[in-house]
């Protein structure tokens, strides 16, 4: 276990900037995610702590040794690959065993270690096979055993479930939650998908253009993003921001959209501008009262049904418990839940305090 | 009907094709068997009865040089793609994986050596060769058919070695391998079938070398190639000694290609396709 520190870290490829000034502090024994779309910088990064990439500026620190200069292995940290990136000639075995064996350890420690970590990760019987033989579940848990066996201070995995369908994904989320409370190593997991790193994380970096845009617990960012950026990342199906503007009616507060107005909490201070207002599903409420909006799309996903409704203010997107009866073309009644609503400047798009 | 249609002439096409590859061979093999008196006749003389080894046993005879040309070919080809395999190999993955300053013009450099055609050299190339004192040696011609045969085994083993995932090497990083230790446990390995192919591709290419077999040699390092020439002298050519001595020179390869088909097909197509 080690913490892991980022001082100012910056990545370029030439002209390219792939990771700017990236300040980032990993506590011992936390697991961070690195969130965002492709392209973002994320991958880079890991890169560079694992030291794969040259730093073009700023330190790394793990525990208490800057390691700008030290090679991947001296690290002491281990990495799982989107691809697997097992040896397609070795055995499972040899895979898991390949550390130890360029460290020259005797072949009967080797065995007892492969043969331990293969336990913990249930591929005792597929010792001998070749990474082909294997499905990609297996693959990626012979992936996690040739890391576990090296007793890092640090995991990376770059995507490792992109490669999987949809039901291994989360089976093997939750064996990678399992393996950290286990072991409680420090981690840093890079991932585009926003569901992935809002279950398995302690904090969430959400990068964007090579830099971090927000880094907080998975609550965090999801309830008090810190930008419009970080709200429409995060969560799914997006939440809907809204342009519209603030009046008061006999002292109270509305924020009108169109023609229509919502009556907001009581604001003593309210910005020169009017900022934009943004809406997760759940805050969104479909019943008899509220402004007349005629239902689009309805899909039910067995707890919830989201049921998309358009509206003067365009489309919104409402989570509904259970099953909803709503049928597209039907009409309904809209209004929002004034204790989830979030508001963005209009002009930074970062997200305003109003009180 | 249609499909059946095109299969058959298909299958038509491959048929004549294997006819017309196999032609030359199969005609060299049965007048290798056959006497001088059967082949001058006119028409030649097929007669299965007069069948016969005499071509064979005369061309064995180490007094007619075969024997020895086989032996110097042998030693040259195994060698110039042993070292072509092995300095090759070494530089495609170099140029292929490491960030080298200028590996593009280094690269572009080597293929440029491909564009002369042999002629143009072979004049220089002789006068340095002489100057060295390596006119007659097996290391002069080796070094020649290494300049020749490494640019291709370099071209072809980079691309093989570019479609190998990079995260293998990555992984192998993490795992505390250096360079040179990814390169023997995990690149070399893996690389076996192209390796194999190669291997053969630069054999065959040293093997059958004439051109400047003929220019470069005297009497120490004939090859299979030279002495089977001169099977046809200024008055008469012994064609039946000729070709039985083509088809013991062909025998190597063939062997060859036997025991590593499986590698060369797969090599091959291993560097077709990117994974």
């Amino acid at each position: 276990m080690a913490t892991l520190k980022l001082v100012n870290v910056s990545k370029r490829f030439g002209e390219v900037t792939a990771c700017s000034n990236i300040d980032l502090v990993v506590n011992e024994g936390e697991f961070i995610t690195l969130l965002g779309p492709s392209g973002c910088g994320k991958t880079t990064l890991l890169n560079v702590v694992a030291g794969l990439e040259e730093v073009s500026e700023g330190e790394i620190w793990i525990q208490d040794r800057m390691v700008n200069d030290l090679s991947p292995y001296d690290r002491n940290l281990a990495m799982v690959f989107q691809n697997y990136a097992l040896y397609p000639h070795m055995t499972v075995a040899e895979n898991i065993g390949f550390s130890m064996r360029l460290r020259k350890r005797p072949k009967a420690e080797i065995a007892e270690r492969v043969n331990q970590v293969a336990n913990t990760l249930e591929l005792e019987k597929l010792l001998d096979r070749l990474p082909r033989e294997l499905s990609g579940g297996q693959q990626q848990r012979v992936a996690i055993g040739r890391a576990v066996i090296r007793e890092p201070a640090i995991f990376l995995f770059d995507e490792p479930f992109s490669n999987l369908d949809a039901a291994l994904r989360v089976r093997m989320r939750v064996e990678i939650k399992e393996l950290h409370q286990r072991l409680g190593t420090t981690s840093v997991f890079v991932t585009h998908d926003q569901e992935e790193a809002l279950s398995l994380s302690d904090r969430i970096a959400v990068m964007q253009f090579g830099r971090i845009k927000q880094f907080g617990t998975p609550e965090q960012v999801y309830s008090l993003p810190t930008s419009k950026y970080v709200a429409r990342f995060i969560g799914s199906p997006q939440l809907d921001i809204f342009e519209g503007e603030f009046e008061s009616t006999d002292g109270q507060w509305y924020y009108r959209i169109g023609n229509e107005r919502f009556q907001m909490p009581d604001l003593t201070q309210l910005p020169d501008e009017s900022p934009d207002l943004g809406v997760r599903p759940e805050h969104i409420l479909l019943g008899s009262e509220g402004v007349p909006a005629s239902v689009h799309l309805v899909q039910p996903i067995g707890p919830f049904t989201y049921v998309t409704v358009n509206w003067e203010g365009g489309s919104a997107t409402a989570r509904v418990s259970g099953v909803s009866h709503l049928r597209p073309r039907d009409k309904v009644n809209l209004s929002f839940d004034t204790s989830g609503l979030l508001f963005f400047d209009r002009q930074s798009s970062m997200r305003v305090e109003l009180s | 009907m249609n499909k059946n249609l095109s299969k058959v002439i298909i299958q038509i096409f491959l048929i004549s094709f294997v006819f017309l590859a196999l032609g030359p061979i199969l005609w060299a093999v049965v007048t290798s068997f056959l006497p001088l008196s059967s082949l001058t006749a006119k028409p030649i003389d097929l007669d299965p009865t007069k069948f016969t080894l005499t071509n064979y046993v005369e061309v064995l005879d180490t007094s007619r040089g075969l024997m020895s040309g086989l032996i110097n070919s042998m030693i040259i080809a195994t060698f110039t793609s042993a070292v072509a395999l092995t300095v090759g190999s070494a530089a495609a993955y170099a140029l292929a994986r490491l960030s080298l300053p200028g590996s593009n013009a280094i690269l572009l450099s080597i293929l440029a050596t491909q564009m002369f055609p042999g002629i143009v050299i072979a004049i220089p190339l002789f006068i340095v060769m002489s100057r060295l004192g390596m006119i007659d040696t097996h290391l002069g011609l080796m070094f020649v058919y290494l300049s020749f045969v490494l640019p291709i085994v370099i071209w072809i083993l980079k691309g093989f070695f570019e479609s190998i995932p990079i995260q293998l090497e990555k992984a192998a990083a993490i795992d505390g391998a250096t360079n040179t230790q990814t390169f023997r446990y995990i690149i070399l390995p893996i690389s076996l079938p192209p390796l194999f192919a190669t291997g053969v591709f630069a054999f065959i290419e040293s093997w059958n070398e004439f051109f400047f077999a003929i220019i470069l040699t005297r009497i120490n390092v004939k090859t299979a190639p030279i002495a089977i020439s001169e099977f046809a002298g200024q008055y008469r050519t012994l064609y039946g000694q000729m070709l039985a001595s083509a088809v013991l020179a062909s025998l190597p390869v063939v062997i060859l290609a036997i025991i590593f088909r499986r590698f060369i097909l797969e090599g091959f197509v291993e560097g077709a396709v990117k994974s």
